[in-house]
């Protein structure tokens, strides 16, 4: 009898204790309720983190995930209904999802550009806009390429009106927000020519990359993309296809065959054996790899990477 | 044939309208979304409860538009193409509009639209890993439930998604068979309550369960005389979406649990799901004693499974059940329907669908459906701007 009820006190103490924890928490989170930011992508999520250090930040994707086919999935209903602020690289890359979860989380505040929803490539001028586009062409983006984030002059751009937005949301912080951008903007700036000095031997390589995932990457570093694995966006590559590429490689003029972290790697590997080519896979955001926790350390693995197989 | 004109037709018009424009800019009053599926078929044999008869034949063919109408207003409208026994029949399945700016996690809906109870329910046909519903699905809601209404819907702002919904409708599709007519109905026949939960384990997979109510004031059954030969003859003949087995009260319960490596759905994944349907409060009240069933409720369910192994490729595996109880004069007959289904499909891209299925049929007593294998060939394409699917 003493055993039990000791047993009961102690559970009682403990359901108490985390009870407590549980409480002092939220809180927590209410005390510092700044912004609530949901970003769909991971490199959305770390320019927050960057502008805006004391937000609440949710990622509704990781670098291992394609962000054209993401599920519109209760947990990201939860966070969207939650959110101040929603952060997507738009250009219809989430055109499969976002509309979905807009629509079922019922929060009225991040629906409009006017409001808390912003999109990263309205800031700025798109590469490979096209004016006319039917689906036989695969899956393409008529508002141009959405992977914006490895273009480090437009992706600052987008941290400018990324901050604009945050202080329109929340003008209270504004100097906070300010002086965040000022901060991020100036280790930036220094980091542009210390990336392209060390990428200064990659200029004029040509390499056959996956889907056009890496465009404003190899925009920047001065790489060409001569061929891509997928025969039209969005179709997995086809072995008539990866034959075609295997001619093409066999010119001899190809520096190596790349996919980014969510890419299947088959085809690439098919043909890298073929064609005796190394195949390298890139991460696509950060958190794509274990060197990429940030955004700055995205683009040193990245070229790291690219330069390994120099 | 009508049904060719018609699905010319309609290709024609989604294509006019959706050609070189349509990913260019947003929804739209002046540029909205405008989507149509094509569905067409070969099956070998007949299923109890469903629509699709045997031989070629056209599924459902959609045409959905739709656009934010203001700040506060969303809008759709899915129109549906039939043949029955050679006629064309257009139906509206679709006419709501939504609310997009109601405070604190609220929202309704207004018009014509498909139930949320259940899992399937609110998902679009076209969607489906199987060429037909479950059977529960089709004798109980008639396939699927929608219905002129209203709804009003509350997200909580919890971490852990939970949602509460309150429906109300006409129930028209949903009443008791009265073949006297002289039944006193509800003009509201039909309240909905539903809950469902939800949320992720890991980065590899996600799930949702839910539970529903229906209360239908329609839904028990009064008894008459002569009533065998009309029902037979109902059923062989019932194209609308009318549910056969009915009660006052139905109960369900649902989930569906989803997997993918990394959580990356396009080069693999995984979706498991099941319902159960329990309906009671069907037997007439005036029925005598020692008339009354063995069984007082009907029930069915479902368990489904569809393994996507590569982008191209997927497969399903479905088995299903209905007992009900069926009112021949003055005494019900317990029925017995059992299904189990294989599919296998091909998708040339996101797109388009065409779906090899085997099923095997075994009834004891069901609507004079003996048992069965049947195969089906089908394809579902869709085209134009395509609204997003749901979880």
């Amino acid at each position: 009898m003493r055993i039990n009820s000791n047993l009961f006190a102690k559970s009682l103490r403990n359901l108490l204790k985390s009870a407590f924890v549980v409480l002092s928490f939220s809180c927590a989170g209410f005390a510092h309720a700044e912004l609530n930011v949901f970003a769909c992508e991971p490199e959305y999520a770390a320019l927050a983190k960057e502008l805006a250090p004391n937000a609440e930040i949710y990622t509704a994707t990781t670098a291992l995930q394609d962000p054209h086919q993401v599920q519109a999935r209760p947990s990201l209903i939860a966070k969207m209904r939650q959110a101040d602020l929603v952060v997507c690289a738009g250009a219809d890359l989430e055109i499969g999802w976002l509309p979905m979860l807009q629509m079922k989380s019922a929060n009225a505040n991040v629906r409009s550009t006017d409001k808390g929803l912003f999109f990263a490539a309205d800031q700025i001028d798109t590469l490979d806009k096209i004016d006319n586009v039917d689906r036989s062409m695969g899956d393409v983006h008529a508002k141009g390429n959405p992977h914006i984030h490895f273009d480090p002059v437009r992706f600052l751009n987008v941290a400018k009106a990324l901050s604009a937005k945050m202080v329109q949301l929340d003008p209270s912080s504004a100097e906070t927000y300010q002086q965040s951008l000022a901060d991020f903007t100036q280790k930036w700036e220094a980091a542009i020519p210390r990336w392209q000095e060390q990428a200064q031997g990659l200029k004029g390589k040509k390499v056959i990359a996956y889907h056009t995932s890496f465009r404003y990457l190899f925009n920047f570093l001065g790489i060409e993309q001569v061929a891509d694995l997928e025969p039209k966006p969005g179709l997995a590559p086809t072995s008539a296809h990866l034959a075609m590429l295997l001619s093409r490689a066999e010119q001899g003029d190809i520096l190596a065959v790349i996919v980014a972290s969510y890419q299947d790697e088959r085809g690439a590997k098919w043909l890298g054996e073929k064609a005796n080519l190394p195949v390298l896979t890139l991460p696509m955001s950060v958190g794509g790899n274990d060197a990429s926790p940030d955004l700055f350390s995205l683009y040193d693995s990245v070229i790291a990477l690219l330069n390994g197989v120099k | 044939m009508t049904v060719v004109n018609n699905r010319i037709s309609l290709v024609a018009l989604a294509c006019a309208f959706v050609s070189p424009t349509l990913l260019a800019e947003d929804s739209s009053l002046t540029n909205p979304s405008i989507s149509a599926v094509l569905n067409g078929y070969y099956q070998t044999g007949e299923r109890p409860l469903a629509e699709s008869p045997d031989g070629f034949g056209l599924g459902e063919t959609e045409l959905a538009i739709s656009a934010n109408i203001d700040d506060m207003f969303y809008g759709k409208v899915t129109g549906v193409v039939e043949i029955h026994d050679g006629e064309t029949e257009l139906n509206l399945e679709e006419a709501f509009i939504q609310t997009l700016a109601m405070p604190a996690g609220f929202s309704m809906r207004g018009g014509r639209f498909l139930s949320d109870i259940g899992y399937l329910n609110n998902q679009h046909l076209h969607t489906d890993a199987f060429t037909d519903r479950p059977i529960a699905y089709r004798a109980f809601l008639g396939g699927h439930y929608f219905d002129d209404g209203v709804r009003l819907n509350y997200v909580a702002p919890t971490d852990l998604y939970w949602t509460l919904g309150l429906e109300a409708f006409k129930g028209d599709s949903l009443r008791a068979a009265d073949i006297d007519a002289d039944r006193e109905v509800k003009n509201v026949g039909v309240y909905t309550f539903y809950t469902k939960i939800g949320g992720d384990i890991g980065d590899n997979s996600s799930w949702q369960a839910g539970l529903s109510y229906l209360r239908n004031e329609n839904g028990q059954l009064s008894a008459h005389e002569d009533h065998e030969d009309e029902t037979v003859e109902e059923h062989a003949h019932d194209h609308s979406h009318a549910a056969s087995y009915t009660g006052k009260n139905t109960y369900g319960a649902d989930f569906v649990y989803k997997w993918a490596p990394n959580g990356n759905y396009k080069y693999q994944n995984l979706t498991l799901s099941g319902e159960y349907f329990r309906v009671s409060d069907f037997v007439p009240s005036e029925l005598a004693l020692e008339d009354a069933p063995s069984k007082d409720y009907h029930q069915g369910w479902y368990l489904s499974s569809v393994y996507q192994f590569t982008p191209n490729w997927s497969a399903g595996l479905r088995y299903g059940q209905v007992d009900t109880q069926e009112l021949h004069d003055e005494h019900f007959d317990a029925q017995k329907l059992k299904e189990a289904e294989f599919s296998l499909a091909w998708h040339s891209s996101h797109f388009s669908t065409v779906r090899f299925q085997y099923t095997r049929q075994e009834g004891k007593n069901f609507d004079g459906i003996e048992d069965d294998n049947i195969f089906t060939v089908q394809y579902i394409m869709s085209l134009g701007a395509h609204g997003a699917h749901q979880f």
